[in-house]
């Protein structure tokens, strides 16, 4: 967690949502940030109305294709337990599906001429079905490629910016 | 094309890696060395001994008793474990700058090299390759030794290099070939060479990408390339170079591995992060 003051009025907080964690804030000075994700998935989705977002950074698609690592313990790791439990728990702050903007950022694959070990295009895959369960509509997305992203959320405002080294950044 | 003599000058810029960490690896190696013969070498380097009884005795292990000698540190936290400290300790150094050639900032390159070490470790226990753990371990750590020295070339020749990767399906190492004459791989081995690294170990750092057909049958070379792409799809500090790199599906069948496998090793290193980014900020 970073926290700086630039002057008294000027409060930031920057958070950090490492993977296979998530991270809800009604704090409008902070800023929630997944740096470089890569083939795992960055959710971002905030409701502007009652000020209320939050960031998930998931790295599987699916916690029964893995076994030692349960998503009873790591329930933000897989996208199945992760997207149903974050979404739960945003609504449990007041958020409500129509007010919610949807941001999803990652899904990088390394070059792989045979598709066998596509784990970005399969998160992507499994990130988009359960918004689509849960009746959300992603506002944008910037996934695929060969490159990793940070994705970040400023909780005031609502902004999402995405930042790819060498292409700058994007805000949405 | 930049001048590749000037490039392998800059090689003696870097701070050599200590002949107590490779005395040290070609004894773990050893099946007929002795623990005590391990404690006997890493006794006779004060400074060592200090940085590793710090680190033995710091909240990462949570040891129960502070350890105050090799012998006891030994005792207490493990060989297996004594060696990869020493080893981590023995390089990071190098690591800790930024790279901006490859997007890195300030230690992201020490973190990307200390989680691949750690992946690879997990893949040679999975494949039954624990008897050379100590070598995937270090040779993880090691491979992109290359990029200290090659960053700034490819900073010169970033633009290019994108080009190629983005428009004409290069891999970034192909790409770096093409456009500085050498690729980081090529320039680590290099380094290797001239800190008197092992055959082997220089063979894995020139191979890790298995652009030669060839290693792809060389199962410590083909470890060490999986642990690289686990911790490039992890987003564990990746660069600009992202995961612009080619994989080889037949590498799996040559371990004996599946995709589930590797999907099982991403999960465990997930639960491992935290505990290894307190590792990183140690050293």
């Amino acid at each position: 967690m970073v926290n700086s003051v630039t002057h008294a009025q000027a409060v930031s907080l920057t958070t950090a949502v490492n993977l296979s964690k998530m991270k809800i804030s009604s704090n409008p000075v902070e800023t929630l940030v997944a740096f470089s994700i890569g083939s795992g998935i960055g959710v971002a989705i905030h409701d502007s109305v009652i000020g209320v977002g939050g960031i998930l950074n998931i790295m599987l698609p699916d916690s029964t294709q893995t076994s030692g690592i349960s998503a009873g313990k790591s329930p933000f790791m897989f996208a199945d337990t992760a997207v149903p439990s974050f979404i739960q728990a945003l609504y449990e702050q007041g958020t409500l599906p129509e007010r919610m903007k949807v941001v999803i950022v990652g899904g990088a694959n390394i070059v792989d001429c045979n598709g066998l070990f596509n784990i970005g295009q399969k998160n992507r895959e499994a990130v988009q079905t359960f918004l689509s369960q849960h009746h959300l509509n992603i506002h944008y997305e910037d996934t695929g490629g060969t490159l990793s992203r940070t994705l970040s959320l400023e909780i005031g405002s609502g902004c999402s910016s995405i930042r790819i080294f060498g292409r700058g950044e994007l805000k949405v | 094309m930049i001048n590749i003599e000037d490039i392998v000058d800059r090689i003696t810029l870097l701070e050599p890696v200590p002949p107590v960490a490779i005395q040290l690896l070609v004894l773990a190696e050893d099946s007929d060395s002795s623990t005590s013969e391990i404690a006997d070498l890493l006794m006779h380097d004060p400074a060592l001994t200090a940085n590793l009884l710090k680190i033995c005795n710091s909240a990462y292990l949570g040891l129960s008793r502070k350890v105050e000698s090799v012998r006891e540190a030994i005792s207490f936290v493990g060989l297996d474990q004594i060696v990869d400290l020493v080893l981590l300790n023995s390089v990071a150094q190098n690591f800790q700058n930024r790279y901006d050639g490859y997007g890195l900032g300030e230690g992201e390159l020490w973190r990307h090299a200390v989680s691949s070490a750690h992946i690879a470790k997990i893949l040679a226990d999975r494949y039954g390759a624990s008897q050379i753990k100590h070598l995937i371990f270090t040779a993880a750590l090691l491979k992109d030794i290359g990029k200290l020295v090659l960053g700034r070339y490819v900073a010169f020749s970033f633009e290019k290099i994108n080009i190629l990767v983005h428009s004409q399906g290069y891999s970034f190492n192909e790409a770096e070939k093409q456009i500085i004459g050498m690729n980081h791989e090529e320039l680590g081995a290099m380094v290797a060479e001239k800190w008197c690294f092992s055959d082997r170990m220089t063979y894995i750092i020139r191979n890790h990408h298995l652009s030669d057909p060839a290693t792809r049958d060389n199962p410590e070379t083909a470890l060490v390339y999986l642990a690289d792409i686990i911790c490039m799809m992890m987003g564990v500090c990746t660069g600009a170079d992202g995961l612009a790199y080619r994989f080889y599906a037949d590498v799996l069948n040559q371990l004996d591995l599946s995709v589930n496998d590797l999907h099982d090793v991403i999960a465990e290193m997930g639960e491992r992060q935290p505990s290894i980014e307190n590792l990183v900020n140690l050293m």
